[in-house]
């Protein structure tokens, strides 16, 4: 299912992303680092098109989940910044849910920050591991 | 807690800012402050503070040379992360702007305030400052003197 239009898996320097479709949900895991010098350069085409093709299949939630990301540079948050700028203006599309580890300190310190940034269309979801 | 015995010691490196670089010093500040400080979510905010900086210098340094320490004053009971560069004078003065811009205002209204603006512009993200400001706790310095501009993110200690 993940290698379908749009859906397709990203392995780029420390970074993987891997994304599966679960019926009207897209889970997307990343793990590693993003860590490179313009992490934009290839994540903001991949979340634009995971983006379109959210909306396209009409997909209700689409799950980002951080967990095992160990680092993430300031630049790789803008790129998040510029998909959840995308999502306010969908108005009626998906959801986004964050998904976050609790015990890993960016990411409890970022990933809730980012979602008041669209809290109608942005969760964040802390869990403990 | 090693910070009794650490007092004024110092962790100092020089190298040219190659990009490739700063995620091992990202990992050997977040180790050694892990083992110095015994609690893991300073040692992370001040890795990340280092590697946030670095990224600045390789950025926007006008030379080949990058610097970093990082202080434990057992006085102030203190961690000083101090990344120093050469740095065009247009450069200086955007950092100038930006450092009083988010000093400014409340930290998390100013973090998204600065998102929300870099999402509309193409090129850098300049959220590292607000970053290390907001997410880390950190108090920011900047000194220049002749063209040397050293980014001090300073963090508070537990007092042991």
């Amino acid at each position: 299912m993940s290698n379908e239009r749009g859906f397709v898996p990203l392995n780029v320097d420390t970074l993987s992303i891997v994304p599966r479709l679960d019926g009207d949900t897209l889970r997307v895991a990343m793990s590693g680092a993003v860590e490179m010098r313009d992490p934009g350069d290839v994540l903001n085409p991949y979340w634009t098109l995971i983006d379109e093709e959210a909306l396209r299949r009409n997909l209700t939630i689409v799950e980002l989940d951080v967990r095992d990301l160990n680092f993430m540079n300031s630049s790789g948050i803008l790129t998040l910044v510029r998909w959840i700028t995308r999502c306010k203006s969908h108005g009626l599309g998906y959801r986004l849910v964050l998904q976050y580890d609790r015990n890993v300190t960016w990411q409890r310190a970022s990933i809730p920050t980012l979602a008041k940034l669209a809290p109608n269309v942005v969760v964040s979801a802390g869990i403990d591991g | 807690m090693i910070t009794e015995r650490l007092t004024s010691d110092y962790v100092e490196m020089r190298f040219g800012p190659r990009w490739t670089y700063i995620s091992c010093v990202r990992r050997f500040v977040a180790s050694f402050f892990m083992i110095g400080l015994a609690d893991k979510e300073r040692a992370e905010q001040i890795s990340m503070a280092a590697s946030e900086l670095l990224e600045n210098a390789v950025k926007y340094a006008s030379e080949e040379e990058g610097y970093l320490k990082i202080s434990i004053a057992k006085a102030n009971n203190e961690v000083d992360v101090c990344v120093k560069n050469k740095a065009e004078p247009h450069h200086i003065n955007t950092l100038r702007r930006e450092l009083a811009l988010i000093q400014a205002g409340q930290p998390e209204a100013v973090y998204l305030k600065k998102m929300e603006e870099a999402a509309m512009t193409e090129g850098q993200s300049r959220l590292g400052l607000i970053r290390i400001l907001f997410e880390a706790g950190a108090r920011l310095r900047l000194d220049v003197n002749d063209g040397e501009v050293s980014i001090h993110a300073i963090f508070k200690l537990e007092a042991a």
